[in-house]
């Protein structure tokens, strides 16, 4: 393999990675603060993607509309799942609420496929992003540089809120103590519902950004990447912000990687995040930046 | 000890009654058998296997309290361990038409017993297996370990065009599942469910569930016992697999997804997460239901108008009922209350009073 | 190895960079009633956790009848005979008074899981026996007529008995009590202590309790050891602790100079 096609692969690794990295800030957000799997939150890669092009189709809006637009209303969506499932079942045993995640999951799933049809649809990628730029003896797709630089400025955005402002405080500290933080006065639903925005949010960029990437919508689109993003989260150690991007990047060039040096394993390339999965919680459930939890007995 | 004598003796009534329902059972089933439509006993085959289906899986997630999500992966394995083996030589040269089968399935050939007990058995050595990283986790960890095995075992069967043949899978099985078998199994499968969730060590399990420090602290060791509740689940999964392929007669990567495990889990949750008897009742609820609904996908002709059908709708109407109950009625229907003469008993007596 | 009943030697217990007990040592000789005392927070549930098996020391040696059973987990350290009862109460809520106590009868049973799967007369004899044993058990508490309600509708002093109860029922030599009279109005307090003692005497057990309420202990134990931030700072008699400067002072504070 030549070291153009290794740097290749490495750009289409980062690309990826930030992807991943975006959908998995929302997963370690939630868990952090409800310690609760958001089973659903890959389906707004999904959400997104639709919402843009309801805006761009329908409405006939440019795209640089119906992008923020769709990105909006995938966060508000992000606050109604909460309030529809997570919310009612605060004082539930967990497996209440996963199996809620789940339901709420396939309901937006299948809701998408009712609504709008199991065909998939072509994702109209503005011009803007069809460039291909030559350099080095590489082609790469303007969109994949322009993948990474995005994640990093909505990185950025997140970490002022969470480290500068009163917002921020609050968030973490009701990912470190749950109760106590109740008892400080703060009103915990908005918080949540703050986390769910913020969350939300992030994902539908990076849905948009997916989307633009592989150009085939369809309601289930964002099962499988969703899944490899929670793996991303957990192998950053649940819970850490800057874990998550960490373990996007990790699980985004792994994959290219690993495929480009081993070809035949193209067909498994999903089987390979799992692997990876089970491997690290049987030696470090922890993940790589994360802190072990014990039981007070 | 008169009272070890009439305690005897109701014990014995109650034995009784349970086998009279069994053979009440089988004679309704001969009467589909011999008169009933295609149709109807397709339900009811589906029925059965659903049922063995649900009590496995409740004997884990109900019983033992840890939310598995790979179910699939067993039933798949049995499905295809138990294809491979009923067809013959010359049929598995003509299906795996792109990359020939491996050696020594090309020549294996069993009859169906056989081939059922080896799709539970294979699906047993993979559960022993995966045991040990799923049981060093807990809670979450072990909801999404087990969903990526699910994810694994499919990707595997799309993948290993030379045992599975792949997307295009196996078709042409003959169609063996007839209603004894599939019943024969359920009734077996909820008889060694019960009995062993009523001994000793569904009581550990139970205990794992409540409280699984104050468990170990009693002696109890929690891997041994949730690796028992997995391997009899995995068995009988495997086992309703292979029952399950030679009813639809092809099966193929893609009938075997999370969305199976979701309606399981649909299925136990709402006849009562933890209770054998919730999830008979889930599982016949389940496929008499999903036919039912399954009006709401076609058209329906009501006299001069006509409400066209949307298909998926049924699986948004699963979607919901499974949020409904999980929210305001997670109990189910049966809570952790299991059947028993005497209650049922109890409930007469209470009719006749009121 | 060492020919030690029971053994602690110099066990330590750090959390990251918090040491929450230091160098505790201590032997108990068979049939010894010994309490453990000192204010919230000293350590106390530490140590237990750490003889139970639901801690590994971070240095140090737990050894009971000769044996080393410190990475033990907390099951092995049961069947070996050491049980315990909880702080807070940790009983089965949903299952029955008389099935909590039959759970930890499982681990000691004489047939296969097959046996019981298929219902077969040498499965249902075991079953018998489990059941005899732990309606003995409950009637030795006092809780016989309670056996089919839930545990978790028990009155408090009731569902204290029945942590007891099963802790006793796994046949141990050596029980320990992790403040079995807290909550408990004076008069339970004297129930409880007698009821110690018989069941010591009838047992033939060894007790190690750790305990707050200071008359419970002055009237049992036969000696005490006292912790405080992780350090023993005191042992002997209860008399001796009574008036022991240290033990005063760890509970008190220091008197305030003007």
């Amino acid at each position: 393999m030549t070291w153009t096609i290794f740097l290749q692969q490495m750009i289409n690794g980062i690309s990826l990675g930030s992807l991943y990295g975006l959908v998995a800030i929302g997963y370690t957000m939630v868990y952090g603060i409800l310690r609760l799997i958001n089973f659903a939150h890959g389906d707004l890669l999904m959400v997104a993607a639709y919402a843009a092009i309801l805006g761009s189709v329908t409405f006939s809006l440019p795209w640089f509309v119906s992008f923020p637009l769709a990105v909006l209303a995938t966060g508000l969506m992000g606050i109604l799942l909460d309030r529809a499932a997570y919310k009612p079942l605060r004082n539930a045993p967990r497996i209440s609420l996963l199996i809620s995640a789940i339901g709420a999951s396939f309901l937006l799933e299948n809701l998408a496929l009712v609504i709008i049809g199991g065909v998939p649809k072509g994702f109209g990628r503005p011009e803007v992003f069809d460039k291909v730029i030559s350099f080095m003896g590489l082609r790469i797709q303007v969109l994949t540089i322009y993948t990474p630089v995005v994640t990093l400025v909505l990185l950025l955005g997140l970490m002022y809120i969470i480290y500068r402002t009163r917002v921020g405080i609050a968030m973490r500290a009701a990912s470190k103590d749950f109760e106590t933080t109740r008892l400080m006065g703060i009103n915990l639903d908005r918080i949540i519902a703050i986390t769910f925005l913020l969350g939300s949010t992030l994902a539908a960029a990076g849905g948009i950004m997916w989307a633009m990437k592989y150009p085939q919508v369809n309601p289930f689109m964002g099962v499988i990447p969703g899944l490899k993003a929670f793996i991303a989260a957990v192998l950053g150690g649940i819970g850490n912000v800057a874990g998550a991007v960490v373990g996007g990047f990790l699980l985004g060039l792994g994959e290219v990687v690993i495929v480009a040096l081993v070809p035949q394993l193209a067909q498994y390339r999903d089987a390979i995040a799992f692997v990876i999965l089970i491997l690290l919680l049987l030696f470090r459930p922890t993940g790589i930046m994360g802190e072990p939890v014990t039981d007070k007995i | 000890m008169k009272v070890q004598a009439t305690f005897m003796d109701r014990k014995n009534w109650k034995r009784l009654f349970s086998l009279a329902g069994v053979v009440l059972l089988f004679g309704v089933l001969y009467l589909f058998d011999r008169y009933g439509s295609l149709y109807q006993v397709r339900i009811l085959n589906n029925m059965a296997i659903f049922i063995i289906l649900a009590v496995s899986y409740n004997l884990v997630n109900g019983i033992c309290g840890q939310l598995h999500l790979g179910p699939n992966a067993f039933i798949t394995i049995g499905a295809y361990t138990s294809a491979l083996l009923s067809m013959s030589p010359a049929e598995k040269q003509m299906s795996f038409m792109i990359e020939p089968l491996i050696w020594p399935f090309t020549v294996l050939q069993a009859p169906f017993l056989v081939s059922l007990l080896a799709g539970g058995v294979v699906a047993t050595i993979f559960a022993f297996l995966i045991s040990f990283p799923v049981f060093r986790v807990r809670g979450d960890y072990l909801a999404i370990v087990t969903l990526g095995f699910g994810e694994v075992i499919r990707v595997l069967c799309n993948a290993l065009q030379g045992l599975t043949n792949g997307p295009m899978g196996l078709k042409g099985l003959l169609p063996y599942t007839n209603l004894w078998w599939s019943w024969g199994v359920a009734v077996f499968t909820v008889f060694v469910t019960t009995s062993l969730v009523n001994s000793s060590y569904g009581r550990a399990m139970k205990a794992i569930r409540e409280d699984e420090i104050a468990a170990k602290a009693m002696g109890v060791d929690p891997f041994r016992q949730l690796l028992l509740a997995f391997l009899v689940s995995a068995f009988f999964s495997g086992v309703a697999g292979g029952l399950l392929a030679h009813l639809i007669t092809t099966i193929s990567p893609t009938l075997f997804t999370f969305f199976l495990t979701f309606n399981l889990l649909i299925i136990i949750v709402v006849g009562g997460l933890g209770s054998t008897t919730g999830a008979v009742i889930g599982a016949m609820l389940f496929t008499w239901g999903g036919e039912a609904l399954r009006v709401v996908e076609s058209p329906l002709h009501l006299g001069f108008v006509t409400i066209p059908g949307v298909p998926g709708m049924r699986m948004v109407l699963f979607s919901v009922i499974l949020m409904v109950v999980i929210i305001f009625a997670r109990n189910g229907i049966m809570g952790r209350r299991e059947f028993s003469w005497d209650g049922l008993a109890g409930m007469m007596r209470l009719g006749r009073r009121g | 190895m060492e020919d030690s009943f029971f053994k602690l030697d110099r066990l330590v217990m750090q959390f990251g960079g918090l040491t929450a007990v230091s160098q505790f040592s201590m032997e108990l000789q068979p049939g010894e009633l010994v309490g453990l005392i000192g204010p919230n927070g000293a350590g106390k549930t530490t140590v237990f956790n750490m003889i139970a098996g639901f801690l590994i020391p971070t240095s140090g040696r737990v050894i009971w009848q000769g044996e080393d059973v410190t990475p033990l987990p907390a099951q092995a350290i049961t069947a070996r005979g050491i049980a315990r009862t909880f702080q807070n109460i940790r009983l089965f809520t949903d299952m029955s008074v008389l099935e909590n106590v039959m759970v930890s009868l499982h681990h000691r049973i004489r047939a296969h899981f097959w046996q019981a799967m298929f219902g077969l007369p040498a499965y249902r004899r075991e079953e018998q026996r489990i059941r005899e044993q732990a309606m003995n058990t409950l009637q030795e508490l006092g809780l016989a007529h309670l056996s089919e309600e839930k545990a978790g509708s028990l009155a408090y002093g009731q569902q204290r008995r029945l942590e007891i109860a099963r802790a006793l029922a796994t046949q141990p030599r050596l029980l320990l009590l992790d403040e079995p009279a807290a909550g408990m109005n004076p008069q339970e307090t004297r129930e409880l202590a007698q009821l110690v003692r018989e069941l010591r005497s009838r047992y033939e057990l060894t007790v190690f309790l750790i305990e707050h309420d200071m008359k419970f202990v002055m009237g049992l134990c036969e000696r005490m050891k006292v912790l405080d931030y992780g350090v023993t700072i005191a042992e002997g008699t209860p008399r001796e602790m009574q008036s022991h400067p240290e033990v005063i002072k760890a509970y008190l504070g220091e008197p305030k100079h003007a």
